[in-house]
């Protein structure tokens, strides 16, 4: 109980020597930096730009047919036909489709860079089954040439997750799809942190096999209620250091501990669950797992039999981000069912992504939600394009917490956007153009806008 | 918001399932379809093509008799693709040891996984959904740079399923965890150097029996089996184009993320090369060109390209036509890349199929719309002239979750 109390010998000590000093002059409050690593993102310009003429899809569900969409002071100022607007530049994408920039709730860029050589697999901290502590924006890469690949399909925004093989893996971070030297250039301002948890086979097979727990998935659970138990005294600990001190007192602070600084940020619902777990019975006990200690189960990832429980996924407020097609690879991935982002689409309040987990998907998520749309169509549903597109863009900025920033082309969101050269559920549809906060950062036929890594540069 | 309770009437592919089997010793014919024949004759519109005894007996005839007859309507019609580089009836799933075949760290040039083919394998009819009839299935190895030997297989499910054996030697080059990939080669150009001397012994007196690597280096020898052989970078391919020369031998690239560099070389030494039209990241120091332009530059430098799915090729080898797709978009021609995933690949492997012309094997695809594209889907699948069904597990799973039941799923069958 009393770990995260100030050592037992100090208060012990202090009592004796000076009797209750918790009632003396205060000394400086110690207040946690909840953001030591701050962005230093910065758009790259502010020229206003009007798109015109396009096959707009909004994110919102919505289709504009001949519409334009006007982009000002990196924010979406009007969607709507025949804008009258005064644009430094205009674009006649008069044949091409619009829509909100492209946003992975899944990704290892950086982290798992290319080249995959020894030196760069920085993405999985295998030491422990609890590595709360770790951050994975502290192993980005951003000279990943897997960033340049994913604009140019597309994607404006992402989340880095650290691996899957502990129970907690460590703290996610949001990036905006920018070409940048530091990770803090590339990260998305005020995004919240994420947690990656995961499920099943993997944490039991790296622990197993070392004859540590987990070593079967009652162990993964044993893992997981202990240290959110653990947190639990950690958050009580400091909130009473809180409470104390605003109470005039001079508590002394807890100890620090930044595996459980992460928990607690769960627990005080500022850092969002991103669990890794394929199984319909898994899931739903982290779901009762959540409602035991009192947080919430975020979004879980890869989802393979998310379709049999839909309904409770819905009913939890849980976005499940899927894979079209993967499968097989393990024993947890065998029931995949290629509808299964439309089945647990298809229940009220549900939130489905596709995400993609791979630096090559990742450059086609269009492609792998026009999958689901045409597997899904082709078995009773009736799914618009309109309706497909919020898989990679309203429903993703809503599992991280950023719906209210990006993920739809509504007034005042950030004018991240692609025009695509036909049906972005087409093979044959590229992204043409890309912009993010408003900056073309990508252009199909332009090389000034075609970022290079510094990796591969000067290769021959 | 959809309601989940919807009729699931029986589909095309379901009622051809029904009526699979009672086609093979019936003639069969085809009408009014666009034919893409994966052959010099090209795109063949309201056309027709009979089937008879498992083999294409016609094409456009003037009069067309056949006991059953189609009419497409006018839909795509093309030779069903055949896939290559992947574990298909090798493995049911990649993490469960016992059911892996592929590979053995005791595996050489002998070593032949399609003795442990299983036709019932569940990847099976969920390949079949990407219009693929036929494989060539090929070993992981083991320890050695000689990592077994390929096979070709028809999807019917059927356990005579093992069509061709022997059909390439497959050779593992290029980075090594630990050592030098010169000793690699050295490898490579010494087994050959041994077997050849060993044939010019053999031919003055011809005594001992051959041993299985005997035989399987002679193939190679006399070209009648190509090597297949994993490389990436482009210093390595100019040293493979040497040993082409320097014994005789067919060489098929695969992999092959750099070829773009040599291309002409390639091109000149009449190597064909296998690809991942998707494979666009430099994984490695070896393959620094990928990109998704590859496809399209290596056919236009008159490389002959097969099309390969990558990452985990056996269960997601029914995304092959997507690649090709892909492969299009980025530069291939669209009948350049139906010849990748066809007839390319029956030449090299020396397949009698992959092209709609007579005396083929009847493996035939009708298709909704483009095979290409991401909103088609395969009407009618006959291989070796039989019908069969597109239905796979997970369709049974997707309807037990999607049919409204006041029992457990269970009982939903």
């Amino acid at each position: 109980m009393q770990k995260f109390a100030p050592s037992l010998l100090a208060v012990g000590l202090a009592a004796a020597l000076v009797g209750c000093q918790e009632s003396g002059p205060q000394d400086t409050k110690i207040t946690i930096n909840k953001n030591p690593y701050p962005s230093t993102y910065q758009p790259i310009s502010a020229s206003s730009t009007l798109i015109t003429n396009a096959t707009v899809l909004t994110g919102t569900g919505e289709r504009l047919d001949e519409a334009d969409v006007f982009l000002v002071d990196g924010k979406v100022q009007q969607v709507g036909k025949d804008l009258t607007a005064k644009a430094d530049i205009t674009i006649d994408a008069q044949g091409k489709w619009v829509t909100p920039g492209i946003i992975d709730v899944h990704s290892h860029l950086g982290a798992y860079p290319n080249p995959s050589v020894d030196s760069h697999q920085d993405g999985n901290e295998m030491t422990s089954p609890n590595t709360a502590e770790v951050w994975v924006e502290h192993s980005i890469w951003p000279q990943d040439p897997g960033f340049n690949r994913a604009r140019e399909g597309g994607i404006t925004s992402l989340q880095i997750l650290p691996g899957s093989a502990n129970l907690f893996g460590g703290r996610g971070v949001t990036l905006k799809n920018v070409p940048a030297h530091t990770m803090q250039g590339m990260k998305f301002p005020d995004a919240p942190y994420g947690l990656k948890m995961a499920c099943g086979e993997n944490p039991k097979r790296v622990y197993g096999r070392k004859g540590e727990l987990p070593m079967t998935r009652m162990g993964n659970m044993a893992g997981y209620r202990t240290a959110w138990i653990e947190a639990q005294e950690y958050k009580r600990a400091w909130d009473k250091y809180d409470a104390d001190y605003a109470a005039g007192k001079n508590p002394q602070a807890p100890h620090r501990d930044i595996q459980y600084d992460t928990l607690r940020g769960v627990l005080e619902g500022e850092v969002m669950i991103h669990n890794h777990c394929y199984k319909a019975e898994e899931m739903a006990m982290m779901i009762d797992l959540s409602k035991e200690f009192n947080y919430h189960a975020g979004t879980f990832h890869h989802g393979i039999e998310a379709y049999k429980i839909a309904d409770l996924l819905a009913d939890n407020g849980s976005c499940a981000a899927l894979w079209p097609d993967w499968w097989g690879f393990k024993m947890e991935a065998y029931d995949m069912v290629q509808e299964n982002v439309a089945i647990v689409d298809a229940v009220k309040n549900s939130c489905a992504i596709v995400h993609s987990d791979s630096d090559t998907t990742i450059q086609r998520l269009n492609q792998e939600a026009a999958k689901v749309m045409y597997s899904a169509n082709q078995n009773g549903f009736d799914i618009s394009e309109q309706h497909a597109i919020k898989w990679i863009t309203a429903n993703a900025a809503k599992s991280l917490g950023i719906e209210d920033k990006t993920g739809s082309l509504e007034v005042g969101k950030q004018g991240d956007v692609v025009i695509w050269n036909q049906n972005p559920f087409s093979v044959y549809a590229k992204a043409e153009q890309v912009f993010v906060d408003g900056a073309k950062v990508y252009d199909r036929n332009d090389s000034a806008f075609q970022a290079k890594s510094d990796f591969m540069l000067g290769q021959q | 918001m959809k309601k989940l309770s919807r009729s699931f009437s029986l589909s095309l592919v379901a009622a051809g399932l029904l009526a699979s089997g009672a086609v093979s010793a019936q003639s069969l014919a085809i009408i009014n379809a666009t034919l893409h024949t994966a052959t010099e004759q090209g795109i063949l519109e309201s056309a027709s093509i009979v089937i008879n005894d498992g083999k294409i007996t016609a094409i456009n005839p003037d009069n067309v008799k056949a006991d059953k007859i189609i009419d497409a309507q006018g839909k795509i019609v093309t030779p069903g693709f055949i896939a290559s580089i992947n574990q298909l009836g090798l493995v049911e799933v990649g993490a469960v040891s016992g059911s892996r075949d592929a590979g053995d760290d005791k595996a050489g040039i002998d070593f032949d996984p399609s003795l442990a083919f299983n036709p019932r394998s569940s990847l099976i009819p969920y390949a079949r959904k990407g219009g693929i009839t036929r494989d060539v299935i090929t070993p992981h190895g083991g320890d050695s740079i000689f990592a077994g030997l390929a096979s070709v297989v028809d999807l019917s499910g059927s356990f005579e399923s093992v069509l061709q054996n022997q059909v390439a030697l497959v050779v593992h080059l290029g980075e090594r965890n630990k050592g030098s990939r010169a000793l690699t080669l050295q490898r490579l150009i010494n087994k050959l150097d041994e077997h050849k001397t060993k044939q010019s012994k053999k031919a003055k007196k011809d005594d001992a029996k051959p041993s299985a690597e005997d035989t399987i280096m002679a193939k190679v020898l006399n070209g009648d089996m190509p090597l297949l052989i994993s490389v990436s970078r482009a210093a390595d391919i100019v040293e493979l184009i040497k040993v082409k020369q320097q014994f005789g031998v067919n060489i098929v690239l695969n992999g092959a993320q750099d070829a773009v560099v040599v291309k002409d070389r390639i091109a000149k030494a009449g190597i064909p090369v296998i690809i991942s039209a998707m494979d666009n990241l430099p994984g490695s120091f070896d393959s620094l060109h990928a990109s998704l332009n590859n496809a399209g530059i290596l056919e236009k430098a008159g490389v002959k390209v097969l099309l390969t799915v990558g990452g985990d090729a056996s269960h997601n080898v029914y995304q092959l036509r997507y690649d090709a797709g892909n492969a299009v978009s980025y530069g291939m021609s669209q009948q350049g890349a139906l010849k990748a995933l066809t007839s390319h690949v029956a030449d090299v492997f020396g397949i009698n199929a992959g092209s709609l012309e007579v005396g083929k094997a009847a493996d035939v695809v009708m298709w909704s719309n483009d095979p290409f594209e991401l909103s088609s889907h395969v009407n009618k699948m006959f291989i070796n002239g039989v019908e069969v069904s597109t239905e796979s597990r997970q369709d049974k799973l997707r309807e037990r979750y999607t049919t409204e039941s006041n029992m457990p799923r269970a009982y939903t069958k």
